[in-house]
């Protein structure tokens, strides 16, 4: 008996949720920190953090987050 | 052959929408201005932990905690860093460390820095970033 067209869709839906979820995941485990500089004319650059100008980068970034302190409950 | 061509006309077209655009606002925004553009910036970004908006001399117009002081001084350095990296005018910076993500971006003659928890969508957060100071420009 062939199944019903609306179990089809959901579960085309959960394979693309699963999949989805599966990505997030991945890339929480595996996301190493970096300092990306974005020029113009869509320039990109990544610095490295052991690179003097990476290490720089991470230090402003480090006292910007210092500064911001945790985020508001609510 | 046809890529080619199109994307010569794109740039074309594209130096002139540029070239209508001023480069530095006239004058900066007031601050009350500036904080509404930061509270609706904060409404907008639910990752976001805290945030700055830096007038054309790198004063702070609207800040979020107790030391805008501190935002002043912390993104001149951020700033001073990523413009020498490659001895060039950075137009955005997004460091992301473990302990959250910096995101900074000039545009119409202001800038803005925000800190966000991590894994927050670069894109999406650059794009706000930037449509607030557009905003903020047009109106100031």
């Amino acid at each position: 008996m062939p199944a019903k067209p609306h179990r089809i869709l959901l579960d085309r839906v959960s394979v693309y949720a699963d999949e989805a979820a599966a990505f997030m995941r991945r890339r929480r485990i595996s996301r190493r920190p970096f300092a990306r500089l974005y020029y113009p004319h869509g320039r990109s650059a990544d610095h490295a953090q052991d690179s003097n100008s990476g290490a720089e980068l991470f230090v402003a970034a480090g006292r910007l987050i210092e500064v911001a302190g945790p985020k508001e409950k609510g | 052959m046809t890529t080619v061509m199109i994307q010569e006309a794109r740039a074309r077209v594209t130096v002139g929408i540029f070239a209508d655009m001023p480069d530095a606002v006239a004058a900066a925004p007031d601050r009350e201005s500036a904080e509404a553009a930061l509270a609706f910036l904060t409404e907008m970004s639910p990752d976001l932990r805290g945030a700055a908006i830096l007038g054309p001399e790198g004063e702070v117009l609207a800040a979020t905690g107790e030391e805008p002081e501190r935002w002043r001084e912390d993104a001149a350095a951020l700033f001073a860093a990523a413009d020498g990296a490659e001895e060039a005018e950075v137009e955005q910076v997004h460091i992301a460390t473990e302990q959250g993500e910096v995101f900074a971006i000039r545009n119409s003659g202001l800038a803005a820095v925000t800190v966000t928890d991590r894994f927050a969508l670069a894109s999406l957060m650059l794009f706000d970033m930037r449509s607030t100071l557009r905003r903020l420009a047009d109106a100031g």
